[in-house]
């Protein structure tokens, strides 16, 4: 039987129960439903709740720890030379274990120790999955039932499903709490341990990055080099191309829109612009590495100059396209912000449009447009896909947009795609680089919103 | 005033140009939405269509099984691939050198064997007849038959020699070449054979993937909102939750797949390149995005109806589902669809959790490894030959026809729902 | 308010009883705890409120409210805007708890029963004490489902037709029957807005309510629809005790048996309605009677 067949007659005995509680509850006053303190269908719920909620929480609770404790079964019953393995080495016998008891492709040879760690291990797992079926099974049951006995007349059925679904809306709004610490931990602790091996301040300071050394592990020097200069360069050089593409067309579209388009041409050409918004990074990627960086290396040819095939020029060009309708619709936004009042004192003193928009509004506008911006350039810093496929993987340190340099994204993917293993430096190294992201763009994002909340109570 | 006159044309000039440059920027937008188009367009179209060959194919009962035999476990161990090698020989009984007749069967997909293979095990009857089936090309011959190759390159430059192209001709001219609509685009897994990939696996991968997602995210998302803002005090908490959330929002969305690497993988222990984890992942990314559009779809719905629903002593809890729920779903389902297609476009988070895998297989279930559509994508546009060029193309216009449609389907929800009060 | 003057009841019933007919303006021996002038008291009270206040934050909204609300009559609660009867008037039924920052203290009864009590469910309270708000707001349901809405939640209805039966009495005991007797499953938004308003009272009348709270029910309504609430009002004064806000003393004056005046938090005044507005006794109510301020 799979997880997924339990869960199919968990929920079947709980629409039972719900079925079994309401009717009872009606039984309880024969049909008059005015002497139950809550309507009958709240005491079905409350008996489905008892019956299927404690036996769900065990089975969380038993999937979380089967793998680890049927892990610490078989390892005792290894031999004891297998035993004292490194940690590393015995991980992978035991994925070949796990790979044997499942039927897939095991890397080694199969010999007698192996094959009966994996039976072992295979039997200990349908062992635990049996008792789990059982254990959640009866539990359900169980509550079920007493729920069942102990409705009354007087239960107050409703408040508590009440409180129960209120349970669930709090623990819900807390996910995101959640989902941020996780992010913190996880990011820093690796990065801590990566630290441990690398100073912070060659990493922040270092000046070059070449972390595919280590071929072998017992080589000497075989640490490689994580100073992570170039790569911020990298970044910078790129996100500054994208926001020379982006500040100005979007800025000058938002005002458009704003101020001058008729109706019709606004509400056609927005959402096209829109539809750029909408565009998948991986799409943009594939244009930029397919049409738009050949065509600045042909145009560089053409001109007699060298554009590297992964020129920063291209992908932030095509970042900077992506960021266009960021850009303009937080401008917009921004614009539209700026009370009509002060339009109007400056046509009333004979002041054309643009004369109005470039000395009235954009300086009333300026704190907004310089937050949106700054949101715009942590998108343009964390985005991967496109500097993925058309940004170069070296490390140039350089300042020339028609060379071709690496970012902090890039390396990440570089780093963490394909087979890891979890204590190398190079691994760990995407961490501490995640960790200046996320510190970056967390900075930036906070600055940014407060002044475009600071400008929007100066004109509430 | 004379003053004001005279420099009047030069700050009529002035308006005039700053117009301009208004409109030049908007047209410059639209110029790149049409031109990532057309682009993506006229790389793509072709891939929706494949070159087949035609073969006269006489199953051999030497080379497959006697005849009569129908155990499926001799019949698929039959030699098709030197069946179809016999065939192409027996078409070019001129091609006699070692060099020459591998060129020769380079023009034949090696899919071909699989699908005469599969002829066999359906129809034993066949062996021992002669028949003429379409096969497909391998994807050189499809590109050339496309143009995508250009034969004022010299030979050894070519992917295509000058021999096998007077080979094609030669079928070409007894109409054994001939393109037609590529189902196997639609109905196969990733391959390293450009003529056998297929975006099923793909798409199939997205839309567990994207169950996953929707499963988790809608619930916790919309329960997150109604908590925020219909049963919660205002205070230091809930300020917390709605900083957090506003953050999350902005956290660039590889880190939340180094989340899921180091939570999901390495701390729950679970497998790599599978949708469920894919899941995961993208419900926390989406999460930020729902909440706030359901946040939104609540504050629309007036005070008035609450305080009617209390009034008549609906308990807040029943005044939220009876009443303001319902008023707000369309608003949180159009919140959803922007959520759920931004999650489908996705892709650096996925690279994170493993799903970068070259997976054949189409998968049958959240635990299966898997591609996506935007990963394929990438995958795809990582590959040297040309044909996987178009490939690409061909799955991003899937892709964007997808969200597309997502998209229109949130706007088509918002306005047949949108309700002024 | 005034500390000094005794907090005792039975003491302030016997200075009423030998105050009689010629009473000055401000009376202070007339006066009970908080300072209002005229009768708290009644003898058949549906809900007794003692020493209400009530805060918003750290605003006080509400001072000291004493008052009765008798059975079957109609109290009306008149003052300028702002002066909290609204407020007051939520407290009754305890829709204030919907406000995060509102705090209410004091003790408001009905039946011997503290409705502000921390064990009591405010559910059944809102049953018997029911709401009609200042702007009709029928939900955006059926005619039908509006007045079922009520019934359902509470189980009333044993069935589907005695559900009929409590809905077609509602709107017949609001006069809305033979109105919108063809179309109940037609949104309520559709009817005008004195339908929509008495299409609310019907709702509230159809969890068979013992009080019923209307904040200024006809401020958004025209004359003649106005007319209709105020008969109607008078009619289910037989059934039900009716506590009104309106801001119209012609209307207090109409609809009402019994007249509470306000100004600033405070209760001022309360009396039989004549009396009120024949002859108030405090000078505040003199001047808003007279269109002084107000
Ligand atoms: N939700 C609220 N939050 C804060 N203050 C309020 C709120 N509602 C009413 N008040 C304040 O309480 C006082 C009384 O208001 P209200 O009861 O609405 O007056 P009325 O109905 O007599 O016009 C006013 O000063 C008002 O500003
Ligand atoms: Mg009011």
């Amino acid at each position: 039987m799979h997880t997924s067949t339990l869960i199919i007659v968990l929920l079947g005995l709980m629409s039972l129960a719900y079925y079994m509680g309401r009717k009872r509850s009606l039984n309880l006053v024969s049909g008059r439903v005015r002497d139950l303190h809550s309507l009958p269908s709240y005491y079905g719920l409350l008996t489905a709740l008892w019956c299927g909620i404690p036996a769900i929480l065990l089975l969380v609770v038993w999937i979380s720890f089967e793998g680890s404790v049927v892990t610490g079964l078989v390892v005792d019953s290894l031999p004891q030379e297998t035993q004292n393995l490194p940690p590393e080495r015995l991980n992978l016998v035991l994925n070949d274990i796990r790979n044997l008891a499942t039927g897939d492709i095991v890397s080694t040879t199969v010999d007698e120790n192996m094959q009966q760690a994996a039976d072992h291990y295979a039997r200990l797992q349908g062992i635990s999955h049996m008792a789990m079926f059982v254990a959640a099974l009866s539990l359900a049951i169980l509550a079920g039932f007493i729920a069942h006995r102990s409705i009354s007349r007087q239960q107050r059925a409703r408040n508590r499903v009440e409180k129960a679904v209120n349970f669930f809306l709090l623990s819900s709004s807390t996910l995101a709490i959640f989902t941020t610490i996780g992010i913190v931990l996880s990011v820093l602790f690796e990065s801590l341990r990566f630290f441990q091996q690398i100073p912070v301040t060659d990493f922040i300071f270092g000046l070059e990055w070449s972390p595919q050394t280590a071929i072998r592990a017992d080589q000497v020097g075989s640490s490689g080099v994580f100073g992570a200069i170039p790569l911020f360069a990298g970044t910078f050089l790129i996100t500054l191309i994208a926001m020379v593409v982006a500040v100005p067309i979007g800025l000058l579209s938002a005002i458009y829109m704003a101020e001058y388009a008729g109706r019709h041409f606004r509400s056609l050409a927005k959402p096209v612009l829109e539809v750029l918004a909408g565009i998948p990074t991986v799409v943009y990627g594939f244009f930029a590495a397919l049409t738009v960086a050949p065509f600045f290396r042909d145009l560089g040819a053409s001109l007699g100059l060298g554009v590297s095939s992964e020129s920063a020029l291209a992908a932030g060009v095509v970042m900077g396209i992506m960021i266009i309708p960021f850009v303009s619709s937080l401008s917009d936004d921004v614009i539209n912000a700026v009370p009509q009042a002060m339009r109007d004192g400056s046509y009333g003193l004979g002041a054309t449009r643009s004369e109005t928009i470039r000395q009235v509004i954009i300086p009333a506008a300026l704190p907004g447009i310089v937050g949106g911006v700054l949101l715009a350039v942590s998108r343009a810093i964390g985005e991967t896909m496109i500097v993925v496929m058309a940004a170069g993987l070296s490390a140039n340190l350089t300042a020339n947009p028609l060379e071709a340099v690496t970012t902090v994204t890039v390396q990440i993917v570089t780093l963490l795609v394909g087979d890891q293993e979890f204590d190398s430096a190079k691994t760990l190294a995407a961490f501490a680089l995640a960790l200046v992201l996320f510190v970056i763009t967390l900075a930036l994002n906070m600055i940014a919103l407060h002044i475009v909340r600071k400008y929007r109570e100066q004109y509430e | 005033m004379t003053r004001v006159e005279k420099s009047l044309a030069r700050r009529y000039r002035q308006e005039r140009n700053f117009k301009r440059l208004g409109l030049g920027a908007i047209l410059l937008g639209l110029l790149f939405v049409s031109f990532l188009f057309i682009s993506i367009f006229a790389n793509g179209y072709t891939a929706f269509q494949q070159t087949f060959i035609k073969l006269d194919v006489f199953y051999d009962p030497e080379m497959i099984a006697p005849v009569g035999e129908t155990d499926p476990d001799v019949l698929s161990a039959g030699n098709y691939g030197g069946l179809v090698k016999a065939t192409m020989r027996e078409l070019f009984p001129s091609v006699t050198s070692r060099r020459d007749k591998k060129k020769l069967y380079g023009l034949i997909s090696t899919g071909a064997r699989f699908q005469i293979r599969e002829r066999v095990m359906q129809d034993p009857s066949v062996i021992g007849q002669r028949e003429s089936i379409w096969v497909p090309a391998d994807d050189d011959v499809d590109m050339l038959i496309k143009g995508h190759i250009d034969l004022n390159l010299p030979e050894s430059d070519r992917r295509i020699k000058d021999d096998q192209l007077s080979w094609i001709q030669g079928m070409q001219e007894e109409g054994r070449v001939e393109k037609r609509f590529n189902t196997t685009f639609f109905t196969a897994g990733d391959s390293r054979e450009p003529e056998l990939s297929g975006i099923k696996g793909a798409a199939v991968g997205s839309f567990f993937t994207l169950l996953i997602c929707l499963a988790i995210s809608f619930p916790v998302g919309v329960a997150a909102a109604v908590y925020l803002e219909e049963v919660a005090p205002k205070n230091r908490w809930t300020d917390l939750i709605e900083v957090n959330i506003n953050n999350l929002a902005a956290v660039p969305s590889i880190v939340f797949g180094l989340l899921g690497l180091a939570v999901f993988i390495n701390f729950f222990g679970l497998p790599r390149s599978v949708p469920l984890v894919g899941g995961l992942v993208l419900a926390l990314m989406t999460l930020p995005t729902i909440i706030i559009a359901s946040r939104a779809a609540l504050k629309s719905v007036p005070p008035s109806i609450r305080e009617a629903a209390l009034g008549v002593g609906a308990s807040p809890m029943q005044t939220i589902t009876h009443h303001v729920l319902p008023l707000a779903l369309p608003g949180m389902l159009t919140g959803t669809i922007i959520g759920m297609a931004q999650a489908l476009g996705e892709t650096a988070p996925l690279l994170m959790i493993g799903m970068v895998a070259f997976i054949v297989d189409i998968p049958g279930g959240a635990m299966d490894p898997s591609a996506v559509l935007p990963v394929q994508i990438y995958l795809w546009a990582d590959s040297p030959e040309r044909a996987f060029v178009e490939r690409t193309s061909a799955a991003i216009m899937v892709l964007l026809a997808f969200l597309i449609s997502m998209n229109l389907l949130a706007v088509w929800l918002r306005k047949k729902f949108e309700r002024r009060w | 308010m005034d500390e000094v003057i005794n907090r005792n009841s039975t003491i302030a019933r016997e200075l009423k009883a030998g105050s009689g007919a010629e009473v000055g303006m401000q009376v202070l021996n007339d006066s009970q705890s908080s300072g209002t002038v005229g009768d708290i008291y009644v003898d058949d009270p549906r809900m007794t409120c003692r020493n209400v206040n009530v805060y918003y934050g750290d605003k006080q909204a509400i001072f000291d409210i004493d008052l009765d609300i008798a059975k079957h009559q109609v109290i009306s609660m008149i003052g300028p805007s702002g002066c909290g009867k609204s407020t007051f008037l939520r407290c009754l039924n305890r829709m204030n708890d919907t406000i995060d920052i509102c705090k209410v203290t004091g003790q408001i009864k009905m039946e011997g029963q503290d409705i502000y009590d921390g064990g009591l469910d405010v559910v059944p309270l809102r049953a018997s004490v029911g709401m009609v708000f200042q702007k009709p707001n029928p939900f955006p349901k059926s005619i039908y489902d509006n007045i079922g809405y009520g019934p359902r939640i509470h189980g009333l209805n044993d069935d589907k037709d005695h559900l009929d039966e409590i809905v077609e009495t509602s709107l017949k005991k609001a006069g809305l029957w033979e109105e919108v007797k063809d179309r109940l499953d037609q949104p309520g938004t559709g009817l005008s807005g004195g339908q929509q308003q008495r299409l609310c009272i019907a709702r509230a009348i159809a969890v068979s309510p013992e009080v019923i709270l209307m904040d200024e029910p006809c401020s958004a309504l025209d004359p003649i629809a106005t007319a209709k609430i105020e008969e109607l009002i008078d009619e289910l004064r037989e059934n039900y005790t009716i506590a009104i806000v309106t801001h119209s003393m012609q209307q207090a004056a109409r609809v009402s048996q019994r007249t509470a005046y306000f100004h600033l938090g405070k209760l001022i005044e309360v009396g039989e309605t004549d009396q009120i507005f024949t002859a108030p006794r405090h000078r505040l109510t003199e001047d808003y009677i007279t269109g002084r301020f107000g």
